[in-house]
């Protein structure tokens, strides 16, 4: 039971940080990228690509993060940027159908240069666990844990204490006013919308240890797409606990329906949520 | 209802459908068209909700995959192939009542969200619960014959284009697209949102489900879960937008057009004819919102552009 509890806790920690990638974009910029599963995947083909050369996976998360946020530039610049002036319903209509288009892209891209097979990055420690309190604590889910309290802090720091960070909040609130009161709107959204796929280099790195093919991507993204609207959308701080608070009741759920059920679990969690909160939980506030 | 002028032009198509089986032997051909027919009633399907209503569906892989079961099992149980698919058109229609209407309640713009979260619970689920591929017994399989699935397929692709052009001419069709250019003014007018977007969404799920019905009785062994994949969500979102969103030909164009060019590239390109496929479509969305049926309206004078 608690180490089932434990392993829950390390999840979450995962989901929340995929989550956050795509809360800053949908909270800000109400763009739905369903591709960011799946930019993901390719990151972790990166990282294990590194990995290959001699390159310990920890260390190439800098790496990818810098391609990933390169990457995310350009993909603003190419598709995203022409949704910016649209209302809020198109925007997330047509967020959506781009992003699903770019899946398509990424993901046939990866099976054509990767094949379809299940990789997985494996350093000499995937393996290790500690002893503690009667629980196994593995080394690769504690780090990512740290790692995601970390970035958390980091985002955290930069939107509360930095002028851009001031912007991106101003523009999550109403961007016309934001946009009067000298904030360059397209500036911020080419922005943030590069730290969100940036965001994605953790979670790849982190993934990537475990197991991936090239259209797991969907299957990250729902993790990530139910951890926001637990959260209620434009609440950026509520991303990480709503994570936490999957993890578990995934964890929860295996414990109680078996492991099968785990994925349908969260998905049932999530249309509750849309069903019962159709205004959402907690995000009209940021929204309003 | 008034008879649009070139008719003779579907006529002829049906017609000429109609003698494919007698003219040609190839299974290979065969099954192509009926491929092509399963397509087409999907987008059509979920053109009328997607493109006439404005409400982008995920779920109707759900749709899709709910009709095949229940065909599969009914037919299975001795049922008539016919009574069996149009209980595989009903159950669509049951489960987009029970699930897809508090999907349409959501904030506006979230109904895509909704949709894809039941279409992955849905593949999930029977994925968990019917692992097996699910075969013909014998006695099934010593009656297969290609040419009955082929009219019965064809039959219901018409039948799907019909339904189409019948509801979008008819009251409930100005509704839709009302509601689809703009829901606050479609309300101000009198227009019952809610209720016609519930319409669109029943009547697209039973044609899902119908074409659901049609991939049951015609493939011999399959997985359950397998038209449950997602990718029967984004088939009929794909060759919908090729075509044309928002007109009666543009699914049938558009199913052409993939088919055709899967046909094609499939084999030569590998994985890359998916990789130009979602490129294109991300160009459709953004620089082609009117897919194919605007390309002929894009040379004319606008006064030809208003045909659909």
């Amino acid at each position: 039971m608690w180490q089932t509890l434990v392993f829950g806790i390390l999840n979450g920690a995962l989901y929340g940080m995929i989550a956050l990638g795509i809360a800053l974009v949908f909270g800000i910029m109400k763009y739905l990228n369903v591709a960011h599963g799946s930019l993901i995947i390719v990151g972790a083909y990166g990282s294990l690509f590194l990995f290959r050369l001699g390159v310990d996976p920890f260390a190439t998360i800098p790496v990818i993060l810098v391609a990933l946020f390169l990457g995310g530039a350009i993909l603003f610049f190419a598709f995203f940027n022409r949704l910016i002036q649209f209302p809020e319903e198109t925007k997330i209509k047509n967020s959506l159908l781009i992003g699903f288009g770019l899946m398509l892209v990424l993901d046939n891209l990866a099976t054509f240069l990767w094949t379809g097979d299940e990789r997985s990055i494996t350093p000499s420690y995937s393996g290790v666990t500690f002893q503690a309190l009667g629980l196994r604590f593995p080394l690769i889910g504690l780090s990512g844990g740290f790692l995601a309290l970390l970035l958390i802090s980091v985002l955290h720091l930069f939107l509360s204490r930095t002028y851009f960070g001031k912007a991106v909040r101003a523009v999550s609130q109403d961007h016309e006013a934001a946009s009067l009161t000298g904030i360059n709107v397209s500036r911020t959204f080419l922005i943030s919308f590069a730290i969100s796929v940036g965001l994605a280099a953790i979670p790849s790195v982190l993934i990537g240890l475990q197991s991936f093919s090239p259209t797991a991507g969907i299957q990250w993204f729902n993790k990530g797409i139910i951890v926001v609207m637990l959260s209620g959308i434009g609440n950026i701080y509520g991303v990480f606990p709503a994570g936490l608070f999957l993890g578990i009741i995934e964890a929860l759920s295996v414990f109680l329906f078996g492991a099968t059920y785990r994925e349908v679990t969260g998905l049932v969690v999530f249309v509750l949520i849309l069903i019962l909160f159709p205004k959402g939980v907690s995000g009209s506030r940021a929204d309003s | 209802m008034k008879v649009p002028k070139k008719i003779w032009i579907p006529i002829c198509a049906v017609v000429l459908s109609a003698f494919v089986p007698l003219l040609t032997k190839s299974e290979y051909f065969i099954n192509l068209l009926i491929m092509l027919f399963i397509y087409i009633v999907i987008s059509q399907s979920w053109n009328l909700q997607g493109g006439f209503n404005g409400q982008i569906s995920l779920g109707h892989s759900a749709f899709f995959g709910m009709g095949a079961l229940t065909t599969r099992l009914l037919w299975m149980s001795k049922i008539p192939i016919l009574l069996a698919i149009i209980g595989g058109g009903l159950s669509a229609i049951l489960l987009a009542g029970m699930v897809g209407i508090p999907c349409l309640r959501m904030r506006r713009g979230y109904f895509p969200i909704g949709t894809l979260g039941l279409a992955i619970i849905a593949q999930i689920a029977v994925g968990n619960i019917l692992p097996v591929p699910g075969s013909l017994p014998s006695e099934y399989l010593a009656g297969y014959s290609l040419p009955s699935r082929y009219y019965l397929a064809l039959a219901v692709a018409i039948l799907s284009v019909l339904v189409v052009y019948w509801v979008i001419r008819s009251r409930a069709g100005w509704a839709f697209v009302a509601i689809r250019d703009d829901e606050e003014a479609a309300e101000a007018v009198g227009i019952k949102t809610f209720r016609f977007k519930v319409k669109a969404l029943l009547i697209s799920s039973f044609l899902a489900g119908l074409g659901g019905g049609v991939f049951a009785y015609h493939q011999v062994s399959y997985y359950y879960q397998s038209p449950f994949e997602l990718s029967w969500s984004f088939l009929p979102t794909l060759t919908t937008f090729i075509g044309g969103l928002g007109t009666v030909l543009g699914p049938i164009l558009g199913s052409i057009c993939y088919l055709a060019l899967n046909e094609l590239f499939a084999f030569t390109l590998g994985e890359i004819h998916l990789v130009i496929f979602g490129f294109t479509f991300i160009m459709i969305v953004l620089f082609f919102p009117g897919g194919l049926m605007s390309v002929p309206a894009r040379f004319q004078s606008s006064s030809a552009t208003r045909k659909t």
